[in-house]
C-alpha cells in the first residue's frame, strides 16, 4: 500500500520541494513523477490477477479517507504516471525559456491530484482531488497570463468545469446520504430513483470535465496554455477525470442513465468531430478531437462496456499526448499553431512529423496501431448493446470524422512550402528549436506507446479479468471508414466537405448562446442574487452591531452614574467623616479631658448596666 | 457599716469636685489641683475598703502607698511642664496651648 501512496506523494513532494527550493525544478519534477511511475508499476504487479488492497486514513468523522488499489485503478495509475512522466521529459525542453518553477510545480501537483483521484477509495478524497485539479487547470491554462485572452480562457475553463462540478457535489451528497458511507465501492449498489438521479448528476460532472456537448467550448479555449499542459490535460488528467469517474461508477448506472450517457457521448463524438474538421488551428483541432474521443468513451460506457472505454482511454492518452507534443514542436518551430502558419512544417521536421503521423493514424484507427484495437472494442460494444439503432450510427459517423480530421491535419502539415518562423525569413531551411532533444525524447516514447499499445490489449484484459468485445466484421467496417476518411481529409478542403455545416462548425456550434448563455449569464444572475442576499445579511449584521453598541453605551452610562457614583459617594462620605473627626483633635487639653471623662462615664454606664442585668 | 458608706460618699464627692475642677479650669495649676483632688477621692475609697472590708490584708496599704508615689511624680512632671511652658510662652493657660491640634 505504501507503494500506491508513492504515486501521490512522489509528485506532491516534488511540487512542494520545487516551490521551496526554487531551482532544479525540472530534475525535481522528473524525480517526483518517476517515483510515481515506479510506485504505480509495482502496485500493478502486486494486484495483477485480481488482488485488492485498501487503506483507510483518518478523515472526517464517520467519513474516513481511503485509498483503494484494484486492477482497474492500478492500470489507470500506471497510465497516468507514464504519460505525466514523458510529458515532463518533453516539458524540460519546451520550457527552456519559461518560468520553470511555476510550471513544474503546477504540473507535478496536477499529476499528484490526478493520481489521488484515480486511487481514491472514498468520495471525500475524490472530491478533494477533483477540486484541486480544477484549480490547477485554471493556473496552468492561465500560465501565460500576461498575454491577451489567456486569462479569459482560463476563467472560462474554470467556470465551465465548476458549474458542472455542482453535479458531482449533489451526486456525492445523494450517494452518501442514501448509503450512509463514503466508501465508493459500497455506494455503488444504491438502486432506484437515487441511482438515476446520482447517475445523471455524475454525468453532468463528467460532461463538464470531459468537455462533452454542450459544454465543450472551454476545452478549445484551454489551448491558450503551454502545449505540455494541453498534452497532460487532454490525455491523462483533467479531461480524463470525467471519463474515469463514469468508468469507476458504471456499476451504479441504471439502463436509462446508460442510454443518456451513450447518446451524449455519441452526439459529442459527432459534433466535436465536425468542429475538428472545420478547425483552422492545429491545437484547437486536437482539442475538439479530444472531446470527440471522450465522446467515444462515454459511448462505450453507455453501451455497457466500461472495459472498452478504459482501453480507449489508455490508448487515447498515448495518442493524444504524442499528437500534442508533436504540435508543440511545430509551434516552437513556427511560433504559431494556426494551420495558415504551419503549412509544410511537417516536411521540414520529418522525424517529428513521423511521430505525429504515427499517433494520428493510430487515432484514426488504422491497424495495427493502438487506436484500431480500442476503437474496434468500442464499436463492437456499441453493436452488442440494446440501443444499437441509436448509438451505432453516431459511433460510425464519429469514427469516419476522426479519420477525416486526422487526414486533414496531416495533409495541411505536409503540403505547402517552407513558412516563416521566429527569427528566420521564409525560404530558409528548418531552424534549430531550443530544447529539441528533450522534446524529441518525450515525443518518441509516447508515439512508440501509441503504436504498440495494441499488443498490450490482450494482457490488459486478462489483468482486469474482463473480456474486451471484439467483432471481425465490425473491425473491417472500422478499417474501411478510416481508410476512406483519411484521403478525403487529405485532399478535399474542409469547406467543400462540410458544405453549409462548415460555418457553424467553425464557430464551435455555439447553440444556446454558447459560453455566455449556458454558463456566464446564469452564473452572473446567481451572483447578483447572492450579492443582494449578502447585502441584506450585511445590513442585518450592521444592525446587530449598532444595537450592541447602543447596549454598551447604556451600560457605560449606568456604570458611570451608578457604580462610579456609588464609589464616589462612599469616598466623599469617608472624607467628610474624616474631616469631622479632625475637628475633635482641637489640641485643647481641657476638651480632650472632657472627652476622656465622657468616655469614662460611658464605660462606667456600660459596666453598671452589665451589673444590673447580671452578666 | 454606716462608716463605710460615709467614707465612700466622701470619696465620691471628692472625685466629683476634682473632676469638675479639672474640666472647668483653664489654668494648668488649677487643672493639676483638680486631678489631685480626684486621686485623693480614689484614695479615700481605697482606704475605706481596706479598713472596713479586709482590715488584715496588707496589699491595700501597699497599693495606697504606690498611688501616693504616683501622685508625687505626677505633680513633679506637671509642674515641670508648667514651668517650662511659663518660661517659653509666659502663660500656663491651656486655652492658649494648641500645638497638639491634629
Amino acid at each position: 500500500m505504501t507503494l500506491a501512496a508513492l504515486t501521490i506523494l512522489g509528485p506532491l513532494a516534488a511540487a512542494a520541494l520545487i516551490l521551496l527550493v526554487r531551482r532544479g525544478a525540472p530534475a525535481l519534477a522528473l524525480l517526483g513523477t518517476g517515483t510515481a511511475l515506479f510506485g504505480a508499476l509495482f502496485t500493478l504487479v502486486r494486484v495483477a490477477g485480481g488482488g485488492r488492497y485498501s487503506a483507510t486514513l483518518p478523515g472526517l468523522p464517520d467519513l474516513p479517507l481511503g485509498l483503494v488499489v484494484e486492477p482497474l485503478t492500478a492500470v489507470l495509475a500506471v497510465f497516468v504516471s507514464v504519460v505525466s512522466f514523458f510529458v515532463m521529459v518533453y516539458a524540460v525542453g519546451y520550457t527552456a525559456e519559461e518560468d520553470r518553477v511555476r510550471f513544474f510545480a503546477g504540473m507535478a501537483f496536477f499529476a499528484a491530484a490526478m493520481q489521488a483521484l484515480v486511487i481514491a477509495g472514498d468520495w471525500v478524497l475524490l472530491l478533494a482531488a477533483w477540486e484541486v485539479m480544477g484549480f490547477l487547470s485554471f493556473l496552468l491554462i492561465g500560465f501565460y497570463y500576461e498575454r491577451p485572452g489567456v486569462g479569459a480562457a482560463a476563467t472560462r475553463a474554470f467556470l465551465y468545469t465548476r458549474t458542472a462540478d455542482l453535479g458531482l457535489y449533489v451526486a456525492v451528497f445523494v450517494l452518501i446520504s442514501r448509503s450512509g458511507t463514503s466508501d465508493i465501492s459500497r455506494t455503488l449498489d444504491v438502486g432506484g430513483p437515487a441511482a438515476v438521479a446520482a447517475g445523471l448528476l455524475l454525468l453532468l460532472a463528467a460532461a463538464g470535465k470531459s468537455a462533452q456537448t454542450p459544454l465543450q467550448g472551454w476545452l478549445q479555449g484551454a489551448m491558450a496554455g503551454p502545449t505540455p499542459v494541453s498534452a497532460l490535460l487532454h490525455s491523462a488528467t483533467l479531461v480524463a477525470a470525467g471519463a474515469i469517474l463514469l468508468i469507476r461508477t458504471s456499476p451504479l448506472l441504471p439502463s436509462t442513465v446508460l442510454l443518456v450517457v451513450g447518446t451524449l457521448g455519441g452526439v459529442t463524438a459527432l459534433v466535436s468531430g465536425l468542429i475538428a474538421v472545420a478547425e483552422g488551428d492545429l491545437k484547437r483541432l486536437l482539442a475538439a478531437s479530444t472531446s470527440s474521443q471522450y465522446g467515444f468513451m462515454l459511448l462505450a460506457v453507455g453501451a455497457g462496456s466500461p472495459i472498452a472505454a478504459t482501453v480507449h482511454l489508455i490508448a487515447h492518452a498515448a495518442m493524444k499526448s504524442s499528437l500534442f507534443l508533436g504540435a508543440g514542436v511545430f509551434q516552437r518551430a513556427r511560433g504559431s499553431t494556426a494551420f495558415a502558419d504551419l503549412r509544410g512544417a511537417g516536411r521540414e521536421r520529418r522525424w517529428t512529423f513521423a511521430g505525429f503521423a504515427l499517433a494520428g493514424l493510430a487515432l484514426a484507427g488504422v491497424p495495427p496501431l493502438a487506436g484500431f484495437f480500442s476503437k474496434d472494442a468500442i464499436l463492437a460494444a456499441v453493436f452488442a448493446s440494446p440501443y444499437v439503432w441509436l448509438l451505432a450510427p453516431l459511433a460510425l459517423a464519429g469514427t469516419f470524422l476522426t479519420a477525416v480530421y486526422v487526414g486533414r491535419a496531416l495533409g495541411l502539415l505536409w503540403r505547402g512550402g517552407p513558412g516563416k518562423g521566429p527569427g528566420k525569413e521564409a525560404g530558409e531551411g528548418p531552424g534549430p528549436v531550443a530544447g529539441a532533444g528533450w522534446m524529441g525524447a518525450g515525443l518518441a516514447a509516447l508515439a512508440a506507446l501509441a503504436a504498440t499499445l495494441g499488443l498490450a490489449v490482450g494482457p490488459l484484459a486478462g489483468l482486469l479479468g474482463e473480456e474486451i468485445p471484439e467483432d471481425l466484421l465490425i473491425a473491417g467496417l472500422g478499417i474501411v471508414l478510416a481508410l476512406g476518411g483519411l484521403p478525403l481529409g487529405w485532399f478535399v478542403p474542409a469547406g467543400r466537405l462540410l458544405g453549409p455545416l462548415h460555418g457553424p462548425a467553425e464557430r464551435g456550434f455555439r447553440f444556446g448562446g454558447g459560453f455566455d448563455g449556458l454558463v456566464a449569464r446564469p452564473v452572473m444572475a446567481a451572483a447578483y442574487a447572492l450579492d443582494t442576499l449578502d447585502r441584506s445579511i450585511h445590513a442585518v449584521v450592521l444592525g446587530v452591531g449598532r444595537a450592541s453598541l447602543a447596549v454598551a453605551d447604556a451600560s457605560r452610562v449606568a456604570d458611570e452614574r451608578g457604580i462610579d457614583g456609588l464609589i464616589r459617594a462612599l469616598v466623599r462620605g469617608t472624607r467628610d467623616l474624616g474631616g469631622r473627626a479632625r475637628t475633635l483633635q482641637s489640641g485643647l487639653v481641657h476638651k480632650e479631658l472632657l472627652l476622656a471623662a465622657v468616655g469614662g462615664a460611658v464605660m462606667l454606664a456600660f459596666l453598671a448596666v452589665g451589673v444590673v442585668v447580671g452578666l | 457599716m454606716m462608716a463605710l458608706y460615709v467614707a465612700l460618699a466622701v470619696g465620691a464627692v471628692m472625685f466629683g469636685i476634682g473632676l469638675y475642677g479639672t474640666l472647668s479650669q483653664t489654668n494648668l495649676v488649677m487643672i493639676m489641683m483638680g486631678v489631685e483632688v480626684m486621686l485623693g477621692g480614689a484614695l479615700v475609697n481605697l482606704v475605706a475598703f481596706w479598713r472596713f472590708l479586709h482590715p488584715t490584708a496588707y496589699p491595700g496599704q501597699t497599693f495606697f502607698l504606690i498611688i501616693m508615689t504616683v501622685m508625687a511624680l505626677d505633680m513633679a512632671v506637671g509642674f515641670g511642664v508648667g514651668t517650662a511652658r511659663f518660661r517659653s510662652r509666659g502663660s500656663v493657660e491651656s486655652e492658649e496651648a494648641r500645638e497638639l491640634k491634629g
